[in-house]
Parts: structure tokens; C-alpha cells; sequence
């Protein structure tokens, strides 16, 4: 390590508080040395470090997009800090220590009891053994060949995967943000399903309980071989309190033929209070690359958190037969703003898409539709259905739609429907006239304009989100 | 695009901008230096323009089309083909110049139907308030040219709950080779009045010329206007045009876009619900074959509560061309009980036939119904065979079918010998397309 490194890395951090283990926090800012460290820190091979090197060098040659509709004040790059160890977060000793507020969530959402200890960061071999569990989980999918680890481990133990698929499907130029994690990504989850393996379970069970100590910015890389399939669900429905205001994450999906890859996400990030000061500016590019023949990748997303959402989970569905889905139910509240929706690259030979997208916008909120479908000369007999419905609570909030639709054959067939609508007041009245309050008639309401979307998540996650909508929107109507 | 070719284009017109503007009206002078300022902000727009994003039109940038000469030799019988037996009222401008002994006006006393420079001192008070007011020049370089360049133009102002039965025909024709017109169009409607207009462009020639027109609607209170555009320049031909209509309380605006001729042709409409309970109707049909290119770009502001919208635009593309639909409704805060419906129908005749197709929302309010759909597609293969099974041939069966698909939106044309026009056109169309 060179001497100016050296001295960099030995700072003393210098923002309010100390932390004992200071030679784990990189300095503020950003530059080829920083970058250096990361890739040194976590004692990376050389192809991984040119890797970063290439993305960072073409980051500075872009700038950051101005065509989206969500406004927040400019990011200062050099102000943030690009590595930080995980430090060991204070455990709290029992339940009680929990801030109510929080419990008072968990009790809402009916977050099973043993789970709301491992969420709340009460240390949980006290009362639960999750260590125990984990490798369980982990037997269990090694025994059928499954590689289940984060990224960094990956990188370690199988470099020869990571080098084949890391950035084949999201290029590290591909866009501002992509670069930027391509640059200094941290760490995130690896999953390989090999040829021919349903996994045994919902990753999503195993990721919940891992789901603290996410980085700011995660890499996520999913592939499943030819005749695989998984599930795969990120994120909490539980809100998730984060100090980094940045969050550009990159998720990349590769199906080989006949392979089924389900992306869940809950996402309930910290969304600034009801004035719209603070909150996370989620920043995400995702991207599933259906390569094989009659390969399918589905997308599931409930966006509820977060001041800002962008992001658009794609499918590039290059095999013949592949099917892409995209279903998106997106809530905004207070001075929230979303804008969300999906691509879909129809490239082979009979590729279907189907695309639901149901906007809910409440207070001063803007939430945003925008959506691709491209059908490619190659993409004879492509078939795409989308429907994007908004719904507005209030007369200050936005619903918008930015339908791209770019057909270049003739033998495709390319469906869309929108509409907008509101909750009547007839509606409730007709639901007071039955004895149900405005509250419980607006969930209600909701949850039936969101049934096609909640259809598709894990059981117990759509049972969860049902009831986070009605938490979300508390208030706003009557 | 390099920064010289934009050059070549724009500096080329520039130069041939009449600096010393001897007007009477100090305001018309004023209006044209105003535009030729923003002709100087601005540049072409490229592809990394989200507006111009699926509109290619560097190949303009190299150009060095002069404005058209104001000469015209032309009789009435080499126009007589596209005279409507219906309009009483005939403007005539070729090249965008007016042109009086082929123009007609049943009544030139009683009502304010001519040329821009026989009104500017008569109606000063009334033009200075609108020319120029309902399409703004400062964001479209397009409009803030013609504006630069404004001499000739349609001026129709229909007085006070005056009802004007026959439509008002200006012909707008292209002649010259190589050059730059500026069409222009101005109607107001007062209260209560109504009126239609069908704002025609015609070629003699398949000569090559850039038609760079503006169209200016203001309706008042519960005033109604049908406007009818028809677009049929040579295939050679550049279009590009826009209209801006301001529409006041309970006034309806219909209108009816053809476009079929241009190799590049583009089309900007934006309708302003400016007030309480407007209505409009827009209905657009693009018929493009071989190399063509047709942009429409469309977009339903409305500001006031109680507006209606209802729009329904058709593509039919064949050969390699290329249609660009970008209709956009946005519904403001309080602009509540806003009633709007769009939908977007595409036809692709041939497999390298392109459409890129974007209805977009943009709503602000809460109790609003707003709908829109959009669907890209082929002839069905059951409804030929329908046809095939009672005796039609292939061929048949399908430009039958082409043509009901079009028949729709001709049949929103109110003037009974222009729509038998346009169906014999959409009829030959169809016919030397052999599937």
C-alpha cells in the first residue's frame, strides 16, 4: 500500500463519533485510490479490481440523468463514504429496549414473534438460534449443489462463475448509478441454482433473517441453469431505519433454457417524514437476462418506502419461447416520489410479456409509471400485455404514465391499458352503509386493486404487504 | 450531428432574414425580432432530445433551402383537382405566399377571412393580442422560425354567435424546388360562433422543400371550431408543423389529422381546456409506405375542472416506414371531474415496419377518469380467413380490411366530397400493397 493510502486509511475519523475500529471506515470521497482500498480491504483478485476500475473511469466520463420525473437536491459523490466495514451494532438485551414505535409496526403488520427480536437487532441467540438455523438452511441447499453466499465470498470461492456473469447483463457503463456500484459495490448476494435444481425453498426465509447489514451499495447476482428454478425474495416488510441517504444498488438475473427465476422485492426503507425532509433515494438498476430457450423471469415488487424510487426491473428476453413478467404495486405518501416500471426487450423467436403496474399516490406524493416494451425485428410472433392502473387519495398528489412502446415487426402483437380512478365517495358510503368504517373500507379497497399483483408474492409476504398498504395509507382518507 | 452541419441549416435561413422589417406595426416587428432571438438560443433538435427521440432528422441539417420566392404562375385549373365543391371560402397560398386571384371569398365585406398583411392595420388591436400568443416560440425552434419569417397567413376571425355553414378552405401549395415555406394560420372564434377548417397541403410536383407551418386556434366561450388537416406534400417533401389551440369556457374544438405524404413529417398539436367545461375531440390517421417518417406529437393540458377529452389516433405503416405517436394528457391540480380517454392503434402492414407509440398521463388530480390504451398489431389472421370463407380472395380480404381500419377516423370528416377523396386515396393505397 503506498504511503498517501497509508496516511488516508489511518485518518482519524473525523465526524462526531469515534469508532474503535477506525482503520475500517475509507475517508469521504471518491477517486482510484479509494477504489483501490475497497478492492484491497476485501483482498480482491486483480480481474475484479479492473472490473472497478473500468466502471469508475467510465462513471467519470457521464453524467448524472435529468429526463426522470422525481426531483431531489444534488448528490455530493465526494461526501460519502465508499467502505465501511460492518460494525458489530450494539445488541439490545431484550424486547424492552425496543423503540415502541417499531414494535407498534411489527404489531400491525403481525410480523411473527421470534422474527421481531431478529429485526429489531435484539441479540438473537438469546431467543432465537439463528445460527443454528442458517446452517440448516445451508445444508439443506449445499446437498443439492446450490450456492447460496454473499458476493464477496463468491468472489473467493468461485471466481470462475463471478468472472463469467458479473456485469454481462447490467454493463458497468450502463448507466450512472450502475457504474457508480460497479465502482465501489461492497457486497450482496450470490446465488447459483445448478442444471436441473428446483430450489428446495423460498430464499426468501434464509435472506429475512440475514437481512440486516445490507450495504448502500449492494451487488446482486442470481443465475439458474439450464432446467433450474428459484425464488428469491429481498428486502423486509419491516421499515428499515438507514442512515445512508444513497442507495444504488445493481441486480443481475441470468436464466439459461428452461429456467425460472421469481424476484420478490418488499421494499419499506425510511421515507422522510411528513414534510418530506429525509428519507433514502433508492437508485436501483435491475436486470434479467432470460438467455435460454423457454426461460422465465418474473418480477414482483412492493414499493412502499423510500423518499424517492427509480427503478425499472427489466427483462431481456434474448431466447425464443422466454417469458418476461413485471408486477409492480408502488404506494406514495406525504412528499414520496416514485418513479417506477419495467423494460421489456423482446429479442427471440415467440417471447411473451405480461406487465401489471398499480400506482397508489396519497398526500403530496408523485408516483410515476414508465415502462418499455421493444420488440425487436429477430422477435417474430412477440406478444406483450400491459396494464398500468393509478389510483389518487387527495387531490395535491400526481399519478403519471410514460409508456414506451417500439414495435419493429409486424407479427407482434403489443397490448396497453391505463386508467386512473380515485376512491368515491359512494364507495364508502356504500361500505359505511354495511357497518365498515372509512379506514377499513380504504384497505379494502386497496388491497382488491392490488390483488393481481399481491397474487404473486410468497404467501406469507403478500399477507404482510396487504397489511402494510393499509399501515402506509393510515390517514389519509376521512 | 456536428456543430457545422447545424450551421449550414440554420445560418443559411438566417442570412436570408429581412433584417430591415418595413412594417407599419411596430409590434409585428417587434414579434418577428422576438422570434428570430430564439431561433438564436436554440439548436436542432437531435435524437438525445426525449421530444425528438424516435425522430431522425439530421439528414435536414445539411440543407441549404432558401425561403421561398414570393412568384406565382399558376392558373385555377391546375389546382381545380384539389377544390372541395363544399367550401365557398378558398385561401390560396403557394409557397406560402398568398396568392388573391385564386382565392375566393364569398362575402370579403362582412367577414374577416384573407391574408395576414390586408388586416394587420384594420385588426391591429385584435392581432397584436393573439398572433403569436397561443404557440409559444421559446421551446420549439420550428415555430420560432416561422414566426421569424411571418408575412402571408390565413387570418379567419368569425365574429359574435356567427355561424359560418360552409368550411373554409386555405390550400396551401408547394411548388418550388429546394426551398423553405412558412405557412401560417390564424383563427379565432368569438363567442358562440362556429366554423370549419380544413387546412390542406397539396405538392404539384414531387420536388424536394421543407414545409415549416404554424397553426394558431383561439376559441371563446362557448365558440366550436372543426378543423380539418390534411397533410399530402411530395414524398420528397420535409413537414414540419405544429398548432396551438386555447380553448375557452364550453367551447368544443374537433379536429381531423390526415398525414400521408412527407418523407420526414412531424406534427405538434397542443390543446389548451384554458377554462370550465371544454370539449375536444382529436382524431389523427397516418398512412406511410417505403422510407416515410411521421411524427405526431400530441398533447391535451387540462388546466380548468369539468374539461373532456376524447382522442383516437391510427397508424397504418407499410414498406420500411416509420410512425412516431407521443400523445400526452396531463390534467392539472383542481382541474377535477376531467373526463379523458386516448388510445393509440397501430397497423404494421410489412416486417420492417416500425412503430414506437407512447401515451402518457400526467395527472394531478384526484377525481379525474382518465383512461388510455395503445395496441400494436397485424390484420388477424381469423378475420381474413373470415373473409376468404365467403369467396374473398387473400388480397382483397386484406385491404378491405386495411381500409375499415382506416374508414374510422375518415368518417369524423363532416365534408362529404374531401372524405370520398381520402378513401379513393386510402383505397389506392391499399390496393398496390400485394400482401
Amino acid at each position: 500500500m503506498s504511503a498517501v493510502l497509508q496516511s488516508l486509511v489511518n485518518q482519524p475519523y473525523k465526524h462526531g463519533f469515534v469508532t474503535d475500529i477506525e482503520s475500517d471506515v475509507a475517508p469521504k470521497g471518491l477517486n482510484e485510490d479509494i477504489i483501490r482500498l475497497i478492492s484491497a480491504k476485501k483482498d480482491e483478485p486483480e480481474w475484479l479490481l479492473s472490473f472497478r476500475l473500468k466502471a469508475y473511469r467510465h462513471w467519470l466520463t457521464m453524467t448524472e440523468p435529468q429526463w426522470q420525473n422525481v426531483h431531489y437536491p444534488k448528490i455530493d459523490f465526494q461526501d460519502i463514504s465508499y467502505y465501511s466495514a460492518p460494525k458489530p451494532k450494539k445488541k439490545l438485551a431484550s424486547m424492552d429496549e425496543v423503540d415502541p414505535e417499531l414494535l407498534r409496526t411489527f404489531e400491525k403488520l403481525g410480523v411473527p414473534m421470534h422474527e421481531r427480536a431478529a429485526l429489531a437487532g435484539v441479540a438473537v441467540d438469546v431467543i432465537f438460534d439463528s445460527v443454528s438455523v442458517t446452517t440448516t438452511y445451508k445444508q439443506k441447499l449445499a446437498e443439492v449443489g446450490i450456492i447460496f453466499c454473499s458476493i464477496s465470498e463468491a468472489v473467493h470461492n468461485h471466481p470462475e462463475l463471478i468472472q463469467k456473469y458479473l456485469g454481462s447483463v447490467v454493463p458497468v457503463g450502463d448507466n450512472y448509478f450502475a457504474a457508480l456500484n460497479s465502482a465501489v459495490f461492497t457486497d450482496g448476494s450470490f446465488c447459483f441454482i445448478p442444471k436441473g435444481v428446483k430450489c428446495p425453498m423460498d430464499l426468501s426465509t434464509y435472506f429475512r433473517i440475514n437481512t440486516e447489514g445490507s450495504g448502500q451499495f449492494e451487488r446482486t447476482l442470481i443465475i439458474a441453469e439450464e432446467g433450474a428454478s428459484v425464488s428469491y425474495l429481498e428486502g423486509c416488510t419491516a421499515p428499515r431505519f438507514d442512515t445512508n441517504q444513497l442507495h444504488a444498488a445493481v441486480v443481475e438475473l441470468i436464466a439459461l433454457d428452461d429456467a425460472d427465476i421469481k424476484y420478490s422485492t418488499v421494499q419499506n426503507w425510511y421515507a422522510g417524514d411528513e414534510n418530506g425532509v429525509g428519507g433514502i433515494f433508492n437508485f436501483v438498476t435491475k436486470r434479467g437476462l432470460a438467455k435460454g430457450k423457454n426461460s422465465r423471469i418474473s418480477w414482483t415488487q412492493v414499493e412502499t418506502g423510500s423518499a424517492i424510487t427509480w427503478k425499472y426491473p427489466s427483462c431481456i428476453l434474448r431466447g425464443d419461447n422466454s417469458v418476461g413478467e413485471f408486477y409492480s404495486v408502488a404506494v406514495t405518501n406525504n412528499y414520496q416520489q416514485a418513479d417506477t416500471g419495467t423494460k421489456m426487450i423482446h429479442l427471440g423467436k415467440n417471447t411473451r410479456s405480461t406487465i401489471v403496474s398499480k400506482g397508489i399516490s396519497a398526500g403530496h406524493s408523485n408516483s410515476s409509471y414508465r415502462g418499455l416494451v421493444r420488440i425487436a425485428p429477430t422477435a417474430e410472433g412477440a406478444r406483450n400485455y400491459s396494464q398500468c392502473d393509478s389510483m389518487l387519495i387527495g387531490d395535491q398528489c400526481g399519478a403519471h404514465t410514460f409508456p414506451y412502446i417500439q414495435v419493429n415487426n409486424n407479427s407482434a402483437t403489443v397490448e396497453h391499458e391505463a386508467s386512473t380512478s380515485k376512491i368515491g365517495e359512494d364507495q364508502l358510503f356504500y361500505f359505511a352503509q354495511r357497518g365498515i368504517g372509512s379506514e377499513e373500507a380504504v384497505s379494502m379497497i386497496i388491497n382488491g386493486f392490488c390483488k393481481d399483483v399481491f397474487q404473486q408474492l410468497p404467501m406469507e409476504f403478500a399477507v404482510e404487504a396487504t397489511k402494510l398498504l393499509s399501515f402506509k395509507l393510515e390517514g389519509s382518507v376521512g | 450531428m456536428n456543430a457545422t452541419a447545424q450551421l449550414d441549416y440554420l445560418a443559411s435561413l438566417l442570412k436570408c432574414w429581412p433584417i430591415k422589417q418595413t412594417e407599419a406595426q411596430a409590434w409585428l416587428n417587434q414579434l418577428r425580432m422576438q422570434a428570430f432571438d430564439c431561433v438564436g438560443t436554440q439548436k436542432l433538435p437531435t435524437r438525445r432530445d426525449e421530444e425528438w427521440r424516435f425522430t431522425d432528422i439530421s439528414s435536414l441539417a445539411p440543407l441549404t433551402y432558401q425561403p421561398s420566392r414570393p412568384e406565382c404562375n399558376l392558373q385555377a385549373r391546375d389546382l381545380e383537382r384539389w377544390y372541395l365543391k363544399e367550401a365557398k371560402h378558398r385561401l390560396v397560398f403557394v409557397d406560402g405566399h398568398y396568392v388573391g386571384h385564386l382565392s375566393t371569398v364569398a362575402d370579403p365585406l362582412q367577414l374577416t377571412i384573407g391574408n395576414l398583411p390586408d388586416f394587420v392595420s384594420s385588426h391591429a388591436a385584435i392581432l397584436e393580442f393573439q398572433l403569436g400568443r397561443h404557440a409559444a416560440f421559446d421551446r420549439n425552434i420550428f415555430t420560432a422560425l416561422n414566426t421569424a419569417f411571418l408575412r402571408d397567413g390565413a387570418v379567419i376571425c368569425i365574429p359574435k354567435n356567427t355561424v359560418i355553414a360552409e368550411p373554409i378552405h386555405v390550400l396551401f401549395v408547394a411548388t418550388q424546388n429546394e426551398v423553405t415555406s412558412y405557412p401560417r394560420c390564424l383563427l379565432l372564434g368569438e363567442a358562440g360562433s362556429q366554423v370549419t377548417l380544413i387546412e390542406d397541403y397539396v405538392a404539384l410536383s414531387q420536388s424536394a422543400y421543407i414545409t415549416n407551418s404554424v397553426t394558431e386556434i383561439g376559441l371563446a366561450a362557448n365558440a366550436h371550431a372543426k378543423h380539418i388537416r390534411i397533410q399530402r406534400d411530395s414524398p420528397q417533401a420535409f413537414h414540419l408543423a405544429s398548432c396551438a389551440v386555447s380553448q375557452a369556457h364550453a367551447s368544443h374544438y374537433q379536429s381531423v389529422s390526415i398525414s400521408l405524404g412527407s418523407q420526414i413529417s412531424r406534427y405538434n398539436l397542443d390543446v389548451k381546456l384554458a377554462d370550465e367545461a371544454a370539449e375536444c375531440d382529436i382524431d389523427g390517421l397516418t398512412l406511410i409506405a417505403d422510407r416515410q417518417l411521421a411524427d405526431t406529437h400530441t398533447c391535451i393540458d387540462h388546466a380548468k375542472p369539468n374539461g373532456t377529452s376524447r382522442q383516437q389516433h391510427k397508424c397504418i405503416v407499410d414498406g420500411s416506414a416509420h410512425a412516431v405517436f407521443n400523445g400526452k394528457i396531463v390534467v392539472h391540480p383542481h382541474a377535477q371531474r376531467t373526463n379523458s380517454s386516448q388510445s393509440s392503434r397501430n397497423l404494421l402492414l410489412s416486417k420492417t415496419a416500425q412503430v414506437d407509440t407512447k401515451p402518457q398521463l400526467e395527472i394531478f388530480a384526484d377525481d379525474v377518469k382518465c383512461a388510455h390504451g395503445a395496441t400494436v398489431g397485424q390484420l388477424d389472421r381469423e378475420e381474413i380467413f373470415y373473409l376468404e370463407s365467403r369467396g374473398l380472395s387473400e388480397v382483397v380480404a386484406r385491404n378491405l380490411l386495411t381500409y375499415a381500419f382506416a374508414a374510422e377516423i375518415l368518417s369524423r370528416i363532416p365534408i362529404v366530397s374531401l372524405k370520398r377523396q381520402l378513401e379513393q386515396t386510402v383505397l389506392s393505397r391499399t390496393r398496390s400493397n400485394p400482401s
